[in-house]
């Protein structure tokens, strides 16, 4: 087994975002690897821009923090100099500027979504390559192999706030049964007209797919509840 | 960090051009000078009021431990201290260069520093530099907003967490702080959880070895545990060590040379005139 | 002018010592003698209308434009010297493009005027420039709704319901006030700026003008338009009725 620890601390990840009726949803898996070691299990890639805008990160975990921090840097003082919140399209479009500008050396897709008076509830896509692309929903990271179908069957539009949080956390809960390198807690966020909300569903609390397990705190414990019989292989 | 298929010249920032060089040469087989590594176990925990950061205190220069009891929780500021791991030289060199950036912060604005500060100057430094300053750090302190502890990986991205460890020994340590961390710990639980994550790495990691360095941080006190445990003394037959007697050195053969007087004559100005 | 300025005005960097800047003072001076232009804020949109004086008959109409788009929303119009005018319209063609490729959107209107005025002020704070001897009115629309602002030489700007500037602006200013702009719309505008400008023009005095205008309303889909032949033919015939009228009183 080759752990790989001098790998670049990255984020083998599912993000996804979703419009919805009056707001978008968002929502994410928290692991985060170097090489084949999970060097955090609880992290936060849903990052806050400013007060109605926040965004999800995948990729290298160095990259996105720095285009971040340098987005909400920006949008500070474009938020100061109009004397009202920036809207979501002018984030995407710094995110655009930054990821297409050093598109050499940054390995990182993005997916921004916010709320703003002007516009409602809109989602930005931003790949790779630092292009933007307004969706009604947007998946993205290594996870997001496994959703594209789900999402063409799935996804509505015109969904209420509940049903659209619903389809994130299934989706999210989806891609880490089948993705290796996604994994842990679900996080979402709602963003509409009246806030922000942030949600948290624990690992275990999630739904279980095709031939999980209920989880264990010891496997001690299924050995004690198994009627005391040879293993069979 | 991003491997690209077409390398463009960079518009700013650093050039990398002979990193890639040497990764090529190295692939082929040349043998470059090794560092000094820190195969490191270090550590912290957030407990009920404050902040404890352990390490060892083994440094090693390949297969070869090169120094046995360093000191790798290095002081950022009065109430902030940080645990290296990887180069030596590089977490020495980047802890000192902020500190100092943070003793001139503090002399600016008369006020604390805070952990954030040290934060966001370790991960800029390290960015720019892609990852090739290799210093994976544990940073932690109390400042007026609180308790805090973060990781920070060479190539400049960060975690908040309230338990982390960094370096070769990080998955023995983490294996003691994911079965036995509690929210809310005392001092002397937290101190006790840190060393016993440490001597976990010392143990099992083969990077990781000697003694336990802790530091507790609180709001208006920082310790610095210097060998907090000595898990491998140095152990003798005999408890005052060994002792020979005179001559147990057999002589094979003596030579003795005479060393010959060297006269040089000094011409002095002025003692002719003294003698007329 | 001249006892008064003895000195003290031959610098824009120097102050006279009841703490007037008398360079500015003569550039506003430009402006006053400059022909009449007035921009109105109706509840739909924007109009702008300018008295271009002839300058000579041999000059073909239309030459010598003294109203400018510098946006896909926004127009501006250039009361005084209308070379610096000029510049001035470039560095907000600029700005607006600059801003729309950082932020992805058009500018808002209030964020332009302010770049323009940071600008037009900057040139009074050198030794080696001169103030601008124009100043302008824009008008634009943008998320917010139609927004009139008018940069005076000095670098202020101020928004307004309804401007004037140039030679006739004092007479311009009290028919504007008479106006119910709130419950106008720009194609009621169109001709009262017109009759505005017809009934400020001196035509014993003055020489020959044209009448310029344009707009950016609901009825241009928020575009910065000439306005069309038509209706500006139909509001100079209303406004030289109305003059009529008026002279026969």
């Amino acid at each position: 087994m080759d752990l790989n620890l001098n790998a670049p601390h990255s984020m083998g990840t599912t993000i996804v975002g979703v419009t919805y009726d009056g707001g978008v949803v968002l929502g994410a898996d928290s692991r985060t690897s170097t090489g084949m070691y999970v060097a955090n299990r609880a992290s936060d890639k849903i990052t806050q821009l400013t007060d109605n805008v926040y965004l999800c990160r995948s990729g290298s975990a160095a990259d996105s923090q720095v285009v971040s921090d340098y987005v909400r840097h920006f949008l500070h003082q474009q938020t100061i100099q109009q004397g009202q919140p920036a809207t979501t399209k002018v984030a995407a479009n710094l995110i655009r500027l930054l990821a297409y500008g050093n598109k050499n050396s940054l390995q990182t897709g993005m997916i921004v979504g916010g709320w703003d008076k002007y516009e409602g509830g809109k989602i930005y896509g931003v790949p790779l390559g630092g292009t933007i692309v307004e969706q009604p929903f947007a998946i993205g990271g290594s996870g997001s192999s496994y959703l594209y179908g789900f999402f063409d069957q799935a996804w509505r539009d015109g969904m209420t706030k509940d049903e659209a949080e619903k389809l994130v956390v299934k989706a999210v809960s989806l891609a880490i049964a089948r993705d290796g390198a996604s994994g842990g807690v679900v996080r979402t966020v709602i963003i509409n007209s009246e806030g922000v909300t942030r949600n948290f569903y624990a690992g275990d609390t999630l739904p279980l797919w095709h031939e999980e397990l209920e989880p264990q705190n010891s496997l001690l414990d299924i050995l004690a509840s198994a009627p005391a019989e040879p293993m069979r292989i | 960090m991003a491997q690209s298929a077409i390398e463009v010249p960079p518009k700013g920032g650093f050039n990398f051009d002979l990193c890639v060089r040497n990764d090529m040469l190295t692939k082929k087989g040349v043998q470059l000078p090794s560092y000094r590594k820190t195969g490191t176990t270090i550590v912290g925990l957030v407990y009920k009021d404050g902040v404890v950061l352990g390490a060892d205190t083994r440094a090693t220069e390949g297969p070869i431990v090169c120094d046995k009891n360093c000191e790798k929780i290095h002081y950022m500021a009065p109430n902030i201290y940080c645990c290296g791991a990887g180069t030596a030289a590089d977490t020495e060199a980047v802890t000192d260069m902020v500190s100092s950036q943070l003793n001139l912060h503090r002399y600016a604005t008369g006020r604390q520093s805070r952990v954030v500060t040290a934060l966001t100057l370790l991960k800029t430094h390290l960015f720019s530099y892609q990852g090739h300053v290799s210093a994976a750090l544990v940073l932690g302190g109390v400042d007026v907003t609180g308790p805090h502890l973060h990781t920070i990986y060479p190539h400049g991205s960060t975690d908040s967490l309230p338990y982390a460890t960094m370096g070769s020994g990080s998955l023995a340590a983490m294996a003691m702080f994911e079965s036995q961390y509690r929210e809310g710990m005392t001092r002397e639980e937290g101190i006790h959880l840190v060393s016993e994550a440490i001597r976990s790495g010392i143990f099992n990691d083969l990077g990781s070895g000697s003694n336990v360095d802790v530091c507790v941080i609180t709001k208006d006190k920082t310790e610095y545990l210097r060998n907090h445990m000595l898990p491998n003394p140095r152990t003798y037959v005999s408890t005052r060590g060994f002792s020979f007697a005179k001559g147990q050195t057999e002589v094979l053969s003596t030579k003795i040379k005479q060393l010959r007087e060297r006269v040089v004559e000094v011409a002095v100005e002025g003692a002719d005139a003294m003698e007329e | 002018m001249s006892s008064i300025g003895t000195g003290y005005d031959l610098s824009v960097t120097t102050f006279s010592p009841d703490g007037r800047v008398f360079q500015i003072e003569y550039a506003s001076k430009a402006v006053d003698n400059s022909g009449t232009v007035i921009g109105i804020k109706c509840k739909d949109g924007i109009v702008l209308g300018v008295e271009k004086l002839i300058a000579s008959k041999m000059m073909l109409p239309g030459s010598n434009r003294r109203i400018h788009a510098v946006h896909r929303n926004s127009g501006m119009a250039v009361a005084g010297l209308a070379a610096d005018g000029r510049q001035i319209v470039a560095r907000t063609k600029a700005e607006a493009i600059n801003y729309e490729k950082t932020y992805g959107e058009a500018i808002p209107v209030k964020e332009l005027a302010e770049r323009v005025a940071s600008y037009v002020h900057l040139c009074t704070l050198y030794w080696w420039l001169r103030p601008f001897g124009c100043g302008v009115i824009l008008g634009g629309y943008d998320r917010d709704g139609p927004q009139l602002y008018m940069v005076e030489p000095s670098g202020i700007s101020h928004r307004y319901y309804g401007a004037a500037i140039g030679k006739g602006r004092q007479a311009a200013k009290t028919e504007i006030e008479k106006l119910n702009l709130a419950g106008m719309s720009c194609r009621e505008g169109i001709v009262e700026v017109a009759k505005i400008i017809y009934s400020v023009h001196d035509e014993a005095k003055d020489k020959a003008f044209e009448l310029e205008m344009s707009w950016v309303c609901d009825e241009s889909n928020r575009l910065h338009q000439k306005v069309p032949e038509d209706l500006l033919n139909q509001a100079i015939m209303i406004a030289k009725a109305a003059l009529e009228e008026m002279d026969a009183d």
